[in-house]
């Protein structure tokens, strides 16, 4: 064995189990050319280096080398066995790196906070919208059937319009023809709502919830027909389901890992029933409306028309409330107001001039 | 030193350190987030590693050598089983409780393979532990007796938890030596029945109470009683389920290990439950006002206290265990595959 005192080669105490019993023997370990050199009190054995494995830096734990035919040194002179990987050739890799460093922990805190936000914002809206088109019409048909249950246990009364009135509108709007053939088959029920006031909605399975109030509100059926259009664009693009999927991150989560939408269908009858689409959600149905109106060469603006009206409604059901404005609180009432983009906003784009 | 025999008192030292971990803890948070979960089976891995690795005994360290696709694999099939049962269960309830049935039948199985893999990846000094325990003894322990336990209004409940703990125990192996697991139920209907007294007493307490604020005995002196003292019962009611639930974690724990042995050394254990009780309460504080950033430090704190009021009794010398040549033969054979890791807690 050659002894060079000029070597500076680097010697690391260890213990050392054979891997056969628990009895462990104090060696010193050093490099040897290409190989792991062990010494112990009165032995010794070497491996070749591409035999041996090192465990990666863990905290402070004991260093584990690991030998291929068996047994394993534990380390726990951390500077040491950092030299001897020097002398190896050995590197650090980046995981290493950034388990260890303070700065790099702060700085995966701050990424974690932007991670959550930017999911919020973004993948929330996008994942909504991802699974909202896949799921299968059954479960759009559980939801539609339980919504309507409560709102006729609650909110709507048997509608007062006849029998041929009622035949006459579901006549002009299976008329209208669609700018994309339809996902879903739709029909009409008539109801009646001096809470709500004059509103008419789609339920995610392709009923569409139409209120006397709302027919008793204009002479012009087009301009009925235009809000059953725009309310077909929210049942086409799924916006009752996203906003569901949307309100909930658990349950989209959970629909997402777990295909567990049972707690969605819960809750989904509550959020349609608030109706609070979002903006976007309302302009896509604003585009679809208008291009139905166009591909059947009515006029757009029907659906400004009919929706100052609405505005119009609402406004004199609040002030006929609370003459007070600053306490107008009328939940109906306001509710419209404050969830829809105004009217003006919304017909700029497709009525220009108005 | 060597062959004479010394009766000594190991204690279990863990040397994990709060900041230490939460530098690792934080990198495999963000790691799993931005993966959308699939690197968590690194992340476990490398848990357990420093886990396993800060806790010494003897002068030597432990390890674990669960591989990251292992427990992949053991998590998509957990989760692929979890979907399946929720989708079914929507469009065809009848198929989804079929299911679900089947699942609940096999899960004492998958119990029993975890806990297969989780010892056969744990090692101390070279030497792997490993389980033994029999199939139909993981149907007795983790399904036959929790159901008479619930049929029997829970009055064999505490032997049930008795079998649960003696399948688990007993069957465990380090080398070729064997634990054996002595506690016999009595011990632990000793502390149901005292926990249960406990509680009974608090409720007895705190109905007095309510009686005396609402000044007069009967129903209407109890509602009048509640509804003035209402902040006080409530944080009573959380300080007494806190202390009880303390005591009887602790007991457990001290039940449990100090009636272990392995080969001809003997496990003890002595934790503290006003310690234990603090611990709680401290943990939970600490994680609610951080928003979860405490969690690592919770969890080291709570592992140092547990484990180094454990320790062996060693009656002779460490050395004196090999290997199971018998484990060693069929290791290699053994598909990583057939034993993977499910996530349940003890």
């Amino acid at each position: 064995m050659s002894i060079s005192p000029s070597d500076a080669s680097v010697q690391v105490a260890a213990a050392y189990y054979d891997g056969q019993s628990a009895a462990n023997k104090a060696v010193l370990l050093s490099i040897d050319g290409s190989d792991l050199l062990l010494r112990g009190s009165a032995w010794e054995t070497r491996w070749p280096l591409h035999e041996v494995h090192v465990s990666e830096r863990l905290g402070n734990t004991p260093r584990l080398i690991t030998f291929a035919g068996g047994g394993h040194c534990e380390v726990n002179d951390h500077a040491g066995l950092a030299g001897l990987l020097a002398q190896a050739g050995v590197g650090r890799n980046w995981l290493d790196g950034l388990q260890h460093s303070m700065a790099w922990a702060l700085a995966a805190v701050v990424l974690i906070v932007f991670a959550f936000g930017g999911a919020y914002r973004y993948l929330l809206p996008w994942g909504a919208e991802a699974i909202a088109m896949r799921v299968p019409g059954a479960v759009l048909q559980k939801m539609g059937d339980s919504t309507l249950e409560m709102l006729d246990r609650s909110l709507l009364d048997p509608s007062k319009l006849d029998a041929a009135r009622q035949q006459e509108l579901s006549d002009a709007f299976a008329r209208l023809k669609p700018p994309v053939d339809p996902q879903m088959q739709y029909h009409i029920v008539f109801r009646s709502s001096p809470k709500i006031g004059p509103n008419a909605f789609a339920l995610p399975d392709g009923t569409i919830v139409m209120l006397d109030e709302l027919v008793e509100l204009t002479g012009d059926d087009n301009e009925i027909v235009a809000v059953l259009a725009h309310e077909r664009g929210h049942v086409e693009r799924r916006h009752a389901m996203r906003m569901v999927l949307q309100s909930s991150v658990v349950g989209l989560v959970l629909a997402w890992y777990v295909g567990d939408v049972s707690g969605l269908l819960a809750t989904a009858p509550a959020i349609i029933m608030q109706a609070k689409y979002s903006r976007d959600m309302e302009r896509e149905a604003d585009v679809y409306a208008e291009q139905t109106m166009l591909g059947n060469g009515l006029s757009p603006c029907l659906l400004g028309t009919i929706l100052d009206r609405m505005e119009a409604a609402y406004l004199a059901k609040v002030r006929e409330k609370h003459p007070d404005a600053d306490a107008a609180k009328d939940s109906g009432a306001m509710d419209y107001l404050s969830s829809h983009p105004s009217t003006r906003e919304r017909m700029s784009l497709m009525c220009p001039g108005k | 030193m060597q062959g004479q025999l010394v009766r000594q008192n190991q204690h279990f030292e863990f040397t994990g350190k709060g900041w230490e971990y939460f530098r690792i803890w934080i990198v495999n948070v963000l790691l799993t987030i931005l993966t959308l979960g699939i690197y968590s089976a690194w992340a476990k891995v490398r848990r357990l590693q420093y886990f396993y690795r800060n806790t010494r005994l003897a002068d030597a360290s432990f390890d674990y050598h669960g591989t990251p696709t292992a427990i992949l694999k053991g998590r998509a099939i957990a989760l692929g089983l979890v979907v399946l049962y929720n989708v079914t269960l929507e469009f065809n309830p009848i198929l989804g409780l079929v299911i679900g049935l089947f699942l609940v039948l096999a899960m004492p199985w998958l119990l029993m393979r975890s806990l297969r893999f989780k010892l056969y990846n744990s090692s101390y000094r070279g030497l792997r532990f490993g389980f033994s325990g029999s199939t139909g003894g993981a149907y007795r322990a983790f399904l036959l007796y929790p159901l008479m336990a619930v049929f029997t209004l829970y009055l064999l409940a505490p032997l049930a938890h008795q079998r649960f703990k003696h399948y688990q125990f007993d069957n465990g192996r380090f080398g070729s030596s064997a634990f054996r697991f002595g506690a016999a139920a009595k011990g632990f209907y000793l502390l149901y029945l005292s926990a249960l007294a406990a509680m009974a007493g608090t409720v007895l307490l705190l109905v007095a109470m309510a009686m005396v604020s609402g000044m007069g005995p009967g129903i209407q002196g109890l509602i009048t009683g509640f509804a003035a003292a209402g902040p006080v019962i409530m944080f009573v009611m959380v300080a007494s389920v806190l202390i009880v639930s303390s005591l009887f974690i602790a007991y457990i724990q001290n039940l449990v290990w100090g009636n272990t042995e392995l080969g001809a050394h003997r496990f003890f254990s002595n934790v503290s439950a006003r310690r234990l009780l603090w611990l709680r309460v401290t943990n939970f504080v600490g994680v609610v006002l951080t928003l979860g950033l405490f969690k690592p430090f919770a969890d080291i704190r709570m592992l140092r206290l547990k484990l180094e009021s454990m320790g062996l009794t060693v009656n002779g010398d460490m050395s004196e265990f090999i290997a199971d040549q018998q484990q060693q033969a069929t290791a290699a054979g053994e598909e990583t595959a057939e034993m993977f890791d499910v996530d349940i807690s003890f």
